[in-house]
């Protein structure tokens, strides 16, 4: 099913009193892809997915999950049997052990697979007899990863998945993560690892002050996103540049400064004859093209 | 089934810890009974008198609505604080069933508070060359096991609306304090009853305050009132954890 949505929402909000934390979201999220969420702290991307987890009411808008309504508790619980999720501060139950917490969550699911749960609890070498309070962060996030990915969900959505994890782990989880992308596993993940993101993501969605300002593939990101720099003699000028494709305009002095999604070509040339004295079109980064998206509204 | 048992497991220590508090004063106040009972009147008070003062009017049934209280503290408000709120609502249950299960835990447990002094004082007073009649301890135990599921409420709904680890008993405490003040004022006692009235017997047709003895049937209807009570605040508590943002 490649071109159906796991994740649709529709003119999603979400205020708390006058404070905008989701406003107006149009969000799809393709199954069989993994697709980073970014945005910067407080932008929407916990609260966005909270709303599509039945956590939080939305305020107006509508969303669905794995085709289910989130407005519909029923609906979204069903659509949970099928969802794993690693929350942001991967809290779990302190008084359990590591055993104890397994077993409870097992019950929950019937995709549940023993030998990937003893195969992830000898990777990551967690002690089962020992109690949930007593781990260490990264033991704590090896464990909600380990409870996640025990499951074969169609959907897995981690808020910040590598948040205390050292470089190792963070390794062995962008390899669980991919891994668990070609057994079919779509991956929604908030991340602010742009690094990260960018080695394993498909597509990524960037949220500000909870709205979402981009939502491109990769693939499309290295082959047609440019930064095209002119150069003039004098200040430069403030025609409107109305050609499809332009993303981001920046005046600096004598420097215009573009990000595009396609159309460089045509870009280029209207920058020759707008008089600019160089014109300079370079590949642009995905930590480039976030810092333009959230920078413009700050 | 692991509901129940997340339910228990949270709630264990508490229980425990408040069956061994119950327990120990009740015995104490059987053992000392020669040394208390004097102070307690300018005459002498047969055993049920004594009894009756010191544990089902007096500091045992104080305890216990505390204690009742703290076990009905918890849930998913406390959850946010512990930051496991995200783990537990992703999970393929609804918030009904969360709570629902978690007040029938904490109804149990109330319960078998309750009846710690129905077993202990007819066991116990023996050994001090006493007797405490069973039905009289039982009758007393369904009185606090009703009222008590009724304080257990309180702390249930309270912890719904504060998450914080002290305010939520602050408010049940006070909302207990304030319905019993409530209760006894003049204009309202014809409506309500004091509940710790209703455990104890206090001036209630089914009790003697001479003989310290339950002496007619037991208020069936209040007790039903306060049954329904309950079930109003916990249906409070679900419909206000249904609409709850976390």
């Amino acid at each position: 099913m490649p071109d159906t949505h796991v994740i649709e929402t529709h003119q999603l909000t979400k205020r708390f009193g006058d404070f905008h934390a989701v406003e107006a979201l149009d969000l799809n999220v393709r199954s069989n892809q993994i697709t980073g969420f970014l945005g910067r702290n407080g932008a929407g991307k916990s609260t966005t997915i909270k709303m599509l987890l039945g956590m939080t009411h939305p305020t107006s808008g509508t969303g669905a999950l794995l085709g289910r309504s989130i407005d519909d508790p029923r609906a979204n619980r069903e659509a949970r049997r099928h969802v794993a999720y690693v929350a942001e501060d991967k809290q779990l139950y302190g008084y359990l052990t590591v055993e104890e917490l397994i077993r409870f969550t097992r019950s929950f699911y019937a995709d549940w697979r023993p030998d990937v749960a003893a195969r992830l609890l000898a990777t990551y070498q967690l002690p089962p007899q020992r109690k949930v309070r007593a781990l260490s962060k990264g033991m704590r996030t090896k464990l909600a990863l380990l409870l996640a990915l025990s499951r074969q969900p169609e959907l897995l959505i981690l808020d910040e998945p590598s948040e205390g994890l050292d470089p190792v782990g963070i390794e062995e989880l962008l390899q669980t993560l991919v891994g668990a992308a070609s057994e079919g596993t779509t991956i929604f993940f908030s991340s602010h690892q742009l690094p990260e993101v960018e080695r394993i993501a498909d597509r990524v969605c960037i949220v500000d002050h909870g709205v979402l300002v981009e939502d491109f593939a990769l693939d499309a990101l290295r082959e047609d996103y440019r930064r095209i720099t002119f150069g003039f003699a004098a200040a430069a000028p403030d025609d409107e540049l109305l050609i499809p494709g332009i993303r981001r305009v920046r005046r600096a002095g004598r420097q215009l400064s573009l990000v595009v999604s396609g159309n460089a070509e045509a870009v280029a040339a209207r920058g020759r004859s707008m008089n600019a004295v160089t014109v300079d079109v370079a590949p642009i980064s995905l930590r480039e093209v976030f810092l333009e998206s959230v920078q413009d509204d700050a | 089934m692991m509901l129940w048992y997340k339910a228990w497991r949270e709630s264990r220590v508490r229980f425990l810890a408040s069956s061994v508090a119950l327990a120990v004063i009740c015995a104490s106040f059987v053992f000392l009974h020669r040394d208390v009972s004097p102070g307690m009147s300018d005459e002498p008070l047969t055993y049920p008198v004594y009894i009756w003062h010191i544990t089902y009017k007096g500091y045992l049934r104080e305890l216990f609505l505390f204690l009742t209280i703290f076990l009905g503290l918890g849930g998913l408000t406390r959850e946010r604080d512990l930051h496991t709120i995200g783990y537990t609502l992703a999970l393929p249950v609804s918030r009904f069933r969360l709570l629902a299960v978690r007040s029938a835990v904490g109804a149990v447990e109330v319960v078998l508070l309750a009846t710690l002094p129905a077993i202990l004082l007819p066991v116990l007073s023996p050994l001090v060359g006493q007797t405490y009649p069973p039905s009289q301890a039982w009758g007393f135990a369904i009185l606090w096991a009703t009222v008590g599921t009724l304080t257990y409420a309180m702390g249930l709904l309270a912890s719904v609306l504060f998450g914080g680890e002290f305010t939520a008993p602050v408010a049940a405490c006070s909302g207990l304090l304030g319905y019993s003040l409530l209760a006894d004022m003049s204009g309202a006692k014809r409506y309500l009853s004091d509940i710790h009235d209703v455990m104890s017997g206090l001036d209630m047709p089914y009790f003697t305050e001479q003989t310290g003895l339950l002496s007619g049937p037991l208020p069936w209807a209040t007790l039903l009132a306060v049954t329904l009570g309950t079930a109003l605040l916990v249906v409070i508590g679900l419909c206000v954890t249904n609409r709850q943002d976390f």
